[in-house]
């Protein structure tokens, strides 16, 4: 049951890199016109293109005790000349006066998605992969304040940093960006409440240890 | 009708074949579709491959490998340049299977748990999957694009090679099977 008419290898490869060269074009004309589409020359990770997460033989080459990733991401900030904040510093942040005041801001780096879905009470929304369209509203308020936390979703998630670094590119004092390591799901783990929807919704959900 | 054993095979084989090349078509334009609606999500996946260190590389392989995904779905459901879409596929899999193996080795190696136990998001359009699964799933894929390679599957093409004579040859068969399909 072989197929009939077999054409020549070289006919079948050139038509490969036919279709490879139309479908380039089509490609990226259409990764232009798409609204969600990616800006080709734009530096998405302002941290290192190299993903911050622990490589087999970085762990196994390590003595001593193995660091967790939250802390090699905390070494890693220190390299940027950002600062950390674990927990139980992001709850004193949130539960003093000046958070009220507008002096302690603090900076949700991740989608809109999760960020409707449960963010830190009052935290502003800033997608590091769309600056544009958050700057307007969160650089004024990081500007007036006196201490920035920035927060993703812990673990490996670095996009907490791609935002501090944003943020510090466009004048803001690294003396004042604190980076949250634990991100919201350690927020969550500490009973702390979050707020769901938009900012200051009001429709706060505490959250069970 | 009367149909000899080796017609009835050939005619069940050729159903087989365009099956394989719709759920092939039908599978790339699925993940395709899944990394074009959400690039920022399959850029940092890519990212995590350490493939590139320029951010204009790693940026033109987010954008672009969405949409040649989808292309090449869309090219294999109609059963347009067939073969030549085929080796394309067999391109793009083989060396991204081996990519999703090493990383799954390597996160074996860090969590220290059995390899079929290891699941993650390998950016492939599915969200995330044990590996043992995943690493099926493409073989499976590159055995259909291998044999849709070997000239299987020209049945209900729209032009199955982009050769004109092919092409003929081709509409003409497809006049022909029909009635048999």
């Amino acid at each position: 049951m072989m197929p009939e008419r077999r054409p020549p290898v070289r006919s079948v490869l050139r038509e490969a890199l036919l279709v490879a060269a139309a479908g380039s074009v089509l490609a990226f004309g259409a990764n232009q016109v798409s609204p969600r589409g990616l800006a080709l020359t734009r530096n998405y990770f302002p941290a290192g293109i190299s993903h911050p997460a622990p490589a087999a033989h970085d762990v196994a080459s390590t003595n001593g005790p193995t660091p967790s990733p939250a802390q090699l991401l905390a070494m890693r900030f220190k390299e940027q000349g950002l600062q950390s904040v674990d927990g139980r510093q992001a709850a004193q942040l949130f539960h003093a006066p000046r958070f009220q005041q507008g002096k302690i801001v603090f900076i949700d780096a991740r989608d809109q998605q999760h960020y409707r879905e449960g963010h830190i009470p009052g935290a502003f929304e800033f997608d590091p992969y769309y600056p544009e369209k958050y700057f307007p509203t969160a650089l004024p308020v990081c500007q007036a304040a006196e201490q920035i936390v920035v927060y993703c979703n812990g673990g490996d998630c670095d996009d907490s940093e791609s935002a501090a670094i944003l943020l510090k590119d466009v004048g803001i004092s690294n003396q004042k960006l604190f980076v949250y390591t634990g991100g919201i799901p350690d927020w969550i783990t500490n009973g702390l409440p979050v707020e769901v929807g938009g900012r200051n919704s009001g429709n706060l959900r505490s959250a069970s240890k | 009708m009367n149909t000899s054993p080796s017609s009835r095979g050939r005619i069940a084989a050729d159903i087989l074949a365009v099956l394989a090349r719709w759920l092939l078509g039908a599978v790339f334009l699925y993940m395709g579709l899944n990394k074009a609606l959400h690039p920022v999500e399959f850029l940092k996946l890519v990212r995590q491959y350490d493939l590139v260190q320029s951010s204009l590389l790693l940026n033109s392989i987010a954008a672009s490998l969405p949409w040649f995904e989808i292309y090449c779905g869309l090219l294999l459901l109609a059963g347009m340049a067939v073969r030549g879409t085929a080796v394309m596929l067999i391109v793009m899999l083989v060396p991204f299977t081996i990519m999703v193996y090493r990383r799954a080795l390597a996160i074996q190696a860090v969590m220290a748990i059995p390899f079929c136990a290891v699941k993650f998001d390998c950016g492939c359009g599915a969200g995330e999957e044990f590996i043992c699964r995943k690493l099926l799933e493409n073989f499976l894929l590159i055995v259909f694009s291998g044999w849709l390679l070997a000239g299987y599957g020209r049945k209900l093409c729209i032009r199955y090679s982009l050769r004109s004579c092919d092409a003929t040859t081709s509409l003409t068969e497809e006049n022909g099977s029909n009635s048999s399909i």
